[in-house]
């Protein structure tokens, strides 16, 4: 991990920073900064709380329409860290079919109770909520078990009444609820974005990825979610030199969404997965862990990103650098 | 024990070889001057150039009275023919007298055996820890050609799959990677300086207008009403429903289903309930409750209903004469009888029956 680290990663630069360079995206919604707010030196926002911006609950889908590109990593590591920032996150694994978000969270033996068994009565909402133990001010709710089917007539409604049920907690509203939609746009693609107010894109730089998020987001679009970025997974700097792979512009050009981060190709990603330990709280931090989380600040803060890394500099040598200077 | 030999030959001594190449006359001085250096790291060493020695000698012997060669390839291949047949350890008793005749005469010779006696204990402990060194890899790379790489007792031996904790693990504190002081933004904004390495920076150009120029495209391309309606495949479409909002979902759907055990209504109330036995648990729970109270009201109708008859059990030697009596004379009414008490005490129930 350490090794890891040393490489380079041109996938955090902040919007912040960047804002001098051009500001062609304002904000979708206005937020007020605090005036205490400081400027900070480092390029990762991490050396101040991010500011919540926008009513909550938020309800964020997390979808592509792709299979394999993401959407259940980007949920459980932007939900832990949005966790980790303070905020209260319900994570919702609407994939009814094929559900994995608690294998990456490592809580799938604590899953007893999903949705199919709050709509039936045999528990409560607050009985299915599995409260994540590392950070309490996580929770996550599955659907369904795998083996169960959902009555799809009050699918949608059902995740409504769950967004509405969430707000009236006793606890108070959840700061954010994120829903992790299936591969796809059958029947719980339609199911996962009925309550959500704004989506998040995840697509892979490669054709076939690109044109089911541009398929997706057309129907995210008609559906009345005009608050949508994107997230480029996956990205191989190596590749995008030598042309064999999209540059992030390259997407952002086909599709025409905000940024929400890019996040590196990390084989820590399969590790964590494996280890059912999200990537965000890797000690130290990794490549893509850190992207997750920068993602995770400008969603907190309805910010994208405006400026991204292209290619390296060859170092500036000084006049004694012959002399190992 | 030729095998032994043969192995010997080749993984340890390099020396012999040069000693056999050597002329007969002056083998014996040089052969041995190099087998006591080499036998500066254990006495097997000597003992083994030692007899070495003897074979070469015999060797020499033999060939000088067959075909008088001295060729030295032909040497050493007789040399090792010798060996493999398990001639070469038989040595005539006067032939290792002369040798060690030849031993003590050679002044470096004895001084190098002194001196190798002096360091006995040292060597051999050496030796031994070699030894023992080499079996123990011997064993370890054994034990870890055995494992199965890839497997999950693998990941997990790796640190790379904790199944036995999963998601129990130390978490990163937040303020921990807080300013990072290996990612730096030059003034200009123009380049970021991250891990020792400069990278150019390009911003990004999407403009509003191409954002609203790429929703117009999609609006036209994809025309899509988020469907409210999910019907079963062969259902008919109700009257006054939009055919677009319909979603047709399949008898034999993996994880959808149109069918539903449970009201809407009931649906809402059940995920908006806070407090409480949830509705099912308080169905199934009224549920059970009721047919306990029918089967004890059942009972006691039963016990209403046979109270005269139990009453009767308490004359048995009576009943079951009497009851024998009247299976004697009408066993269908027996058999209603019997029919009717088989929900009685069961303690009673074999003696009331027969």
């Amino acid at each position: 991990m350490r090794s890891l680290q040393l490489l380079p990663n041109p996938f955090f630069f902040n919007s912040f920073h960047a804002k001098t360079l051009t500001s062609p995206i304002p904000n979708p919604k206005s937020f007020s900064r605090s005036p205490s707010f400081t400027p900070v030196k480092s390029v990762l926002q991490w050396n101040r709380k991010p500011e919540l911006a926008g009513d909550t609950p938020r309800v964020v889908v997390i979808t592509s329409g792709k299979g394999g590109v993401g959407k259940t990593t980007t949920t459980a590591n932007v939900g832990i860290s949005l966790a980790r920032l303070g905020f209260s996150v319900v994570a919702i694994d609407a994939d009814v079919g094929l559900r994995n978000l608690d294998l990456l969270l490592g809580l799938e033996n604590r899953v007893n109770y999903t949705v199919v068994e709050v709509l039936n009565g045999d528990c409560r909402l607050d009985q299915a909520l599995v409260r994540d133990k590392r950070w309490s001010n996580f929770e996550l709710l599955c659907i369904s078990k795998p083996r169960s089917k959902l009555p799809i007539g009050f699918g949608g409604k059902a995740l409504v009444w769950l967004v509405d049920a969430l707000k009236a907690r006793q606890e108070g509203s959840p700061d954010f609820i994120i829903i992790d939609c299936p591969a796809g746009i059958d029947a719980g693609f339609i199911t996962a974005i009925t309550p959500a107010n704004e989506a998040i894109l995840v697509t892979t730089p490669d054709i076939t990825s690109l044109r089911d998020a541009d398929r997706v987001t057309g129907l995210l679009e008609c559906d009345g979610i005009r608050d949508i970025k994107m997230m480029v997974n996956r990205v191989r700097t190596d590749m995008i030199k030598g042309e064999d792979m999209m540059s992030v512009l390259d997407v952002q050009e086909m599709l025409g969404l905000a940024l929400l981060g890019v996040i590196p190709e990390d084989s820590e990603v399969i590790r964590s997965t494996n280890r059912g330990y999200p990537l965000v709280l890797n000690k130290p931090p990794t490549l893509a862990g850190l992207a997750f989380e920068q993602a995770a600040w400008r969603l907190v803060e309805q910010d994208s990103m405006t400026a991204v890394m292209v290619e390296e500099e060859p170092k500036k040598r000084g006049f004694f650098s012959f002399f190992g200077g | 024990m030729a095998s032994n030999w043969t192995l010997q030959l080749h993984s340890v001594s390099f020396q012999p070889y040069v000693w056999v190449r050597k002329p007969p006359a002056l083998a014996g001085v040089s052969q041995l001057g190099i087998g006591y250096e080499c036998a500066g790291i254990g006495y097997g060493r000597l003992s083994f150039i030692w007899n070495r020695h003897r074979i070469g000698r015999k060797f020499l012997i033999k060939s000088a009275e067959g075909s008088g060669s001295t060729d030295s390839g032909r040497n050493v291949e007789d040399d090792e023919i010798l060996v493999k047949s398990g001639t070469g350890g038989v040595a005539s008793k006067d032939y290792i007298g002369k040798m060690q005749e030849m031993i003590i005469s050679s002044p470096a010779g004895v001084l190098l055996m002194n001196k190798c006696a002096g360091n006995g204990l040292a060597t051999g402990i050496c030796v031994v820890t070699a030894c023992l060194a080499i079996v123990a890899r011997v064993y370890l790379m054994g034990k870890s050609r055995n494992n199965h790489s890839g497997s999950v007792a693998d990941l997990v031996r790796r640190g790379q799959l904790r199944s036995d904790r999963r998601g129990i693990s130390k978490p990163l504190k937040y303020n921990d990677p807080f300013n990072n002081p290996l990612v730096k933004v030059d003034k200009s904004n123009s380049s970021v300086q991250m891990c020792g390495k400069v990278y150019r920076l390009a911003p990004v150009t999407l403009t509003k207008e191409e954002q609203s120029i790429h929703q117009k495209r999609r609006s036209r391309a994809y025309q899509w009403k988020r469907p409210t309606m999910f019907l079963k495949e062969g259902d008919s479409i109700p009257p006054d429903v939009d055919p677009d909002t319909i979603r047709w979902i399949p008898a034999n759907h993996p994880f959808a289903t149109t069918a539903s055990d449970i009201d809407e209504d009931l649906a809402q109330n059940n995920v908006y309930q806070k407090h409480g036995v949830p509705f099912r648990i308080q169905a199934e729970h009224e549920a059970l409750q009721r047919k306990l109270e029918a089967l004890q009201n059942e009972q006691k109708l039963n016990n209403l209903f046979i109270d005269p008859g139990s009453v009767k059990d308490f004359e048995r030697p009576f009943k079951s004469k009497s009851k024998s009596d009247e299976q004697h004379r009408n066993p269908e009414v027996c058999c209603i009888n019997r029919i009717s008490l088989q929900s009685f005490v069961v303690n009673t129930h074999h003696e009331v029956s027969y």
